[in-house]
């Protein structure tokens, strides 16, 4: 005789009711199931992002080699040292606050432009790609087959002063420009063409997926078709405009190499660019570490606000 | 330091360059055995004092002593780290193990050498002087030959990673080597060294844009790098030392080796000033590469880069085109490199006869011939350089770029760059990274 017989079900009890729920589904799954999907993923982030992430903690509160210089990790919270990140802020906020400011006008300026480009080219393919769209999505994507370094090689021979670009300029009765010569313009362009196929696919992916009938009942009730697509389609895919900002935006702001095949001017120089210098000099590896640190604080707002807002537009829903 | 050869990636490789820039992270991260280690708080305890490490030089507290011109450091030889002894033989069958900077050899002297001794040999590369260090310093890689530059003795010695040379087996180095060389004030009668190239750092200009009486008739031809008329077209390496040495030099500053704050200061703003005039660029290719490959009009160069830029000329560019600009009273910059034998190496006495063998004359004019680089040869006489063919069938140096054949006395009157203490180091990087960020 057992007391609490009548709140807690006993082990039969409860298995009978599991069983019972897998007749309503016709499966059945242990305990647990689902979650073991995620040990992959888990243990992927431990290995590849939280050690290293903590590492690079250790480098960053640590301290340097006396003869070599190198960067020493001090695993041991309680012997950290803050004189490098204060050191490395005090940079952030004094000599370098113009490239932390360059490097956001840059980011924004070439995912605004990557946004109104991809937006028209994934908008074109999906609405209007008909039986060429498999052809289509083969040519967006085929930049991928090439590294990226090989694209931005070619763009340096294009661009020299004698290549083919201002060699068309000439040609047309334009002023040759110094393209290579630390033009901002060229950093920004360069990003575009490195990000563009990161933008279009996400876009492509979710344009691709409204469903017509929501447009044709646009234009029944009235709507021009720009009405329909100002009114209908934008505000549908402002969730993947959201996705394909974030994932173009976020490398640009860490990216050093464009500035580094296309300018090599201190006055293109990004947060990328101070990062890797730091990483490269002798005695400045916990200044590097907390310049990631940094990096990736800043970095985090963006992608919260990604979160925040894909969350309440599914409550929405 | 940064260095000449950090540039010898050859032809269009700023892509391995880049990959290999970026791998510089990777091995800034800690090995397995260091975090095992990390038991104690790391960066602690002593390495000995400087005399014990070498006499002479500079005592600045550190772990060893710096050596300076005036101040040339003999190198302790440790009774735990002796040098071979007279009369061994080759070790057979071996593979020599040589640790390079890239393209700074010529494979076909190496492969001639091997054939001679029955040996096999590999080639690994680094793109920086830290790079290597660190590698060197784990241990892990047994090395033959090391190319260290000239200011990394004290941090190599101290930490007992090379090994001192028997020199009853190098006898090119007193028959061939310039005297100068042969008792260097790094390596106070080569104990642990034997030099390899030679090097000035002067400009690289075009000369169907400069002239050049033009650019050796200024009063101070540094001026040249400021020159708005080359606005976008002018260029400094990325390479700290010898920029800010350069901007000291331009400053009417002869201590490239400065470590007053009020000397860095005035660098900082001459290099600023470079940006607002000229729209400057930094690069380590551009003295070798891109000049040649008419990206721009003048640069800071080294003279083997300039020697062998005639490689990568482009279509629209005369090999008459390059200069070279060095002060005509030989007071410009000034440096040279080494080979050495680290400590762990399998085969010493291989290691031994290749460094003779590559001070031997043939040997070294013909790898002089492909890297660009010269060796510190007695035969290879300055005013021959300009008319004595090469390998190639061509002068060694283009007559019209003379002043990028080094003398011997130039190490007499030349401007050596020697280490700096951590502390004045951090103080030129400060400089330097807001010079590379265009800071104001």
């Amino acid at each position: 005789m057992r007391s609490s017989d009548a709140l807690e079900p006993t082990k039969s009890e409860r298995r009978r009711a599991e069983r019972e729920a897998a007749n309503e589904t016709g499966v059945w799954y242990p305990k647990g199931y689902w979650k073991r999907f995620a040990t992959p993923g888990t243990l992927w982030m431990v290995l590849f992002f939280v050690v290293p992430f903590y590492v690079i903690v250790s480098v960053a509160f640590g301290t340097v080699d006396p003869v070599f210089r190198s960067p020493l990790p001090v695993y041991q919270p309680w012997w950290w040292s803050f004189d490098a990140a204060a050191e490395a802020v005090g940079k952030i906020f004094g000599p370098f606050r113009q490239s932390y400011i360059r490097t956001f006008v840059f980011v924004v300026l070439a995912s605004s432009m990557c946004l109104v480009l991809g937006y028209a080219v994934a908008y074109y393919v999906s609405r209007f790609g008909g039986r060429r769209r498999t052809l289509f999505l083969v040519l967006l994507i085929s930049p991928f087959w090439i590294s990226y370094l090989m694209r931005m090689l070619a763009w340096r021979s294009l661009l020299t002063n004698d290549g083919y670009v201002n060699d068309f300029l000439s040609f047309m009765h334009l002023p040759a420009v110094g393209w290579l010569e630390g033009e901002p313009v060229t950093v920004v362009l360069g990003l575009v063409y490195g990000y563009i196929p990161y933008m279009i696919l996400p876009l492509y992916g979710f344009l691709d997926r409204i469903d017509s009938a929501l447009l044709e009942a646009g234009r029944d009730l009235g709507a021009s078709p720009s009405q329909t697509f100002w009114k209908v389609t934008l505000p549908l895919s402002k969730p993947a405009i959201a996705a394909a900002l974030v994932i173009v935006s976020l490398p640009m702001f860490g990216d050093y190499y464009t500035n580094n095949m296309l300018s090599n001017s201190p006055r293109t120089v990004m947060i990328g660019n101070i990062l890797d210098d730091a990483v490269n000099t002798s005695g400045q590896g916990p200044e590097a570490a907390v310049f990631t640190l940094v990096l990736m604080t800043m970095l985090l707002i963006p992608m919260l606000y990604y979160l925040r807002s894909t969350a309440r537009e599914l409550a929405r829903r | 330091m940064a260095h000449p050869h950090e540039r010898r990636s050859g032809g269009g490789l700023d892509r391995r360059e880049f990959l290999l820039r970026s791998l510089g992270a990777a091995v800034a991260l800690p090995s397995a055995s260091a975090i095992l280690a990390a038991c104690a708080k790391p960066g602690e305890g002593g390495t000995g004092s400087a005399g014990a490490v070498g006499t002479g030089g500079v005592d600045l507290g550190g772990p060893y002593p710096i050596p300076t011109a005036d101040s040339p450091v003999t190198w302790t030889i440790y009774d735990d780290v002796p040098p071979i002894a007279d009369g061994l033989k080759v070790e057979e069958g071996a593979t020599l193990q040589i640790y390079n900077w890239d393209q700074y050899i010529w494979k076909k002297q190496v492969e001639k050498f091997c054939e001679k001794h029955g040996a096999d040999y590999k080639i690994t590369t680094f793109q920086n002087m830290d790079e290597a260090l660190t590698k060197i310093r784990t241990g892990e890689l047994k090395f033959d030959i090391f190319f260290p530059t000239s200011d990394t003795f004290g941090k190599l010695i101290s930490s007992k990673l090379l090994q001192p040379l028997n020199h009853s087996y190098i006898p090119h180095l007193e028959e061939n080597v310039w005297p100068q060389l042969v008792n260097p004030y790094y390596d106070q009668g080569s104990l642990y060294s034997v030099p390899y190239a030679v090097y000035t750092t002067g400009i690289a200009y075009r000369r169907n844009v400069i002239s050049d009486e033009q650019i050796y008739g200024m009063s101070n031809p540094y001026d040249i790098l400021w020159d708005p008329a080359h606005k976008g077209r002018s260029g400094v390496y990325d390479s700290y030392r010898d920029t800010m040495s350069m901007s000291l030099l331009h400053l009417g500053n002869e201590n490239v080796n400065t470590d007053k704050q009020e000397d860095i200061d005035a660098v900082e703003a001459d290099l600023l000033d470079l940006i607002d005039k000229v729209d400057v660029r930094y690069s380590i290719n551009g003295a070798y590469k891109l000049l040649p490959e008419n990206q721009y009009d003048v640069h800071l160069s080294w003279s083997g880069d300039i020697a062998a830029g005639w490689f990568y000329v482009s279509k629209d560019t005369a090999y008459e085109d390059l200069g070279y600009w060095f002060p005509e009273d030989r007071r410009g910059m000034i440096g040279n490199d080494t080979m050495a034998i680290p400590t762990n190496a399998e085969h010493p006495v291989l290691a031994h006869e290749f460094l003779n063998f590559m001070l031997s004359f043939p040997a070294a004019m013909d790898n002089f011939a492909w890297v660009g680089y010269q060796p510190p040869q007695n035969e290879a006489q300055p005013s021959t350089l300009t008319t004595t063919e090469s390998v190639w069938g061509e002068p060694y140096i283009w007559p019209w770029m003379e002043a990028a054949v080094v003398r011997k006395e130039d190490f007499e009157r030349g401007l050596p760059q020697w280490e700096l203490t951590p502390d004045v180091d951090d103080m030129w990087h400060d400089a330097w990274q807001n010079f590379r960020a265009g800071a104001k």
